[in-house]
């Protein structure tokens, strides 16, 4: 694209970007400097660690980030098989209709939630939490996967009718082992919803063990009271985990963020 | 196709259905009495200048969309250069705001923002002690301090999409321009930009969606304060419905931020049509 060739145009080029780059890194380099003073690195992550409560915080955190994957991942591909490849009357109404959910504010939804879930006695139950949230990434997730199956050559789709496939065994049989690297992009957006949601949490999961790690640092903050120092040991702890699954799964949660331009 | 409609269908089309429904009520939510008190709300609502202050200040917040996608297109476009080195170490670090809860970043912002945080010390280490400041509990500091975090948490995303779509231009295109004569400031501005429009379109869709839906940040950094000056609809809604038990009152905000967001879907939906997308 662009053309930078001289040596000194070269090396100002990577300064400009390291320039540019360093701002990002300041609130982590804040949380680093924050979490090793006071009483030293050693103490305050000791202290973290040795809450009673920490395993349950990441427990929580995998049980709905899987509970959400699960359903998510259940109804998108059901949901995209049939609006990509199946005759199916009414099938564009049905993709708006799953489409318009886009928009959604996770916010909006409290209000009728906390009414029906108190109803039907769901309230401090996982089920709360990441039903939602696979009810609000489900349009995103549905959005790329069509796209991604509609790309899918017919004739193939059409061998297995032939060779008296139904729908259901060419769902299981076909469609899933072609779908692997948009299977990764759904977990990984799906978990990524789940493990960052604050709101649902903090207002349909009320016991201490049974928060997701979103509230550690609330639990930690009336915990310590001022000590800055060990919240920012506890902020530590837990956006570590993230980042480095995200290092290594790198690839994935690009293309998940890219939507379609992976075809 | 069934469980997919379910769960929406519980989920999106039963909560709108049933906050209208108690956008027409005088309820706090715990009692059983309600009354109902048909377009009350609603009026209310429009002469609320809260209201109104929270839309004003979404309008000004959404003033840091075109800077994020400048800042986007610039490292995509550096981050394309091929002569550039450890190209996937400045790739992490701008996408690593974009995968780290709010919820997370939110008590690290309070503390490097507050008067004895790490931004006034650097700007004394700068000599520029003179500046420092309580940054977000001044109203006029508040909203912009906001709005720069939106910038460092969501610059990642918009350099992600225009990376990938650099990734599929024809190079021989900037070649031939070069024969040409054109310089690197002349490819960026008469090429780059206007091959980039698609990316464009969809990431200002993305952005303004994200916008509306707004809350976590202010919530969890500001609260909405100090004195509403970093108050949005969405935690004006939250605090209404849920800390003040205005349940009436906080659904007809839903309903109104619900109807910006079908507006502005329907307006992306037609643009993806005419791009071809759907």
């Amino acid at each position: 694209m662009l053309e930078i060739r001289s040596r000194p145009a070269r090396l100002l080029l990577q300064l400009l970007l390291t320039l540019m780059a360093l701002p990002f890194l300041f609130p982590l380099w804040v949380m680093v400097r924050v979490a090793i003073s006071g009483q030293g690195a050693r103490t305050n992550f000791a202290a973290v660690l040795s809450q009673p409560l920490i395993g349950a915080f990441f427990r929580n955190s995998l049980i709905l980030a899987a509970g959400s994957i699960a359903i998510a991942y259940a109804c998108t591909m059901l949901a995209s098989f049939a609006l990509a490849k199946l005759r199916l009357p009414g099938r564009e109404v049905y993709f708006y209709v799953i489409l318009a959910g886009l928009t959604f504010p996770t916010v909006a939804l409290t209000v009728p939630l906390f009414v029906s879930f108190e109803k039907v006695g769901l309230f401090n139950t996982y089920l709360a939490v990441f039903i939602p949230i696979a009810g609000l990434v489900l349009p995103f997730n549905v959005l790329i996967a069509r796209g991604f199956i509609r790309e899918l050559p017919n004739e193939l789709f059409e061998a297995a009718r032939v060779d008296g496939c139904g729908s259901a065994k060419t769902f299981w049989y076909l469609l899933l082992p072609l779908t692997g690297p948009l299977s990764a992009v759904i977990v990984v957006n799906t978990f990524l919803a789940a493990l960052n949601e604050y709101l649902l949490p903090l207002l349909f999961l009320q016991q201490a063990d049974k928060q997701p790690l979103t509230l550690l640092p609330s639990f930690f903050a009336s915990e310590y009271g001022s000590d800055q120092t060990k919240i920012a040991a506890s902020l530590i702890v837990i956006a570590l985990p993230t980042i480095l699954v995200y290092i290594g799964a790198q690839r994935f949660f690009e293309r998940g963020f890219t939507g379609g331009s992976f075809k | 196709m069934v469980p997919a409609i379910v769960l929406i269908g519980f989920v999106v089309y039963y909560a709108i259905a049933y906050t209208i429904y108690t956008s027409t009520l005088d309820w706090n939510g715990l009692t059983p009495e309600a009354t109902s008190v048909g377009l009350q709300n609603y009026i209310k609502l429009f002469n609320d200048p809260v209201f109104w202050e929270s839309l004003r200040h979404m309008v000004i917040y959404g003033l840091a969309i075109p800077v994020n996608m400048f800042l986007g297109l610039l490292f995509a476009v550096l981050l394309h250069t091929h002569t550039v080195r450890f190209k996937v170490v400045y790739k992490v670090i701008i996408f690593i705001p974009v995968i780290l809860a709010p919820a997370v970043m939110a008590p690290v912002f309070r503390e490097m923002l507050s008067p004895d945080g790490e931004v006034n010390m650097l700007l004394d280490t700068l000599g520029l002690g003179r500046f420092a400041h309580a940054w977000l509990a001044d109203p006029s500091t508040a909203l912009p301090a906001l709005m720069v975090i939106f910038v460092w948490n969501w610059t990642g995303i918009n350099f992600l999409i225009y990376y990938a779509g650099l990734t599929v231009l024809d190079p021989s295109v900037f070649e031939a321009a070069r024969v040409d004569g054109a310089g690197n400031a002349r490819i960026f501005v008469s090429l780059i930009i206007p091959m980039t429009k698609g990316s464009s379109y969809t990431l200002l869709a993305l952005s303004l969606i994200g916008l509306l839906k707004t809350f976590d940040v202010p919530y969890l950094v500001t609260g909405g304060g100090p004195a509403h000056t970093t108050e949005f609809l969405g935690t004006y809604l939250y605090s209404q419905s849920i800390t003040n038990f205005k349940i009436g009152y906080g659904s007809a905000l839903t309903i109104v931020m619900i109807v910006l967001s079908l507006v502005l879907t329907v307006w992306q939906l037609r643009r993806y049509r005419t791009a071809g997308v759907v």
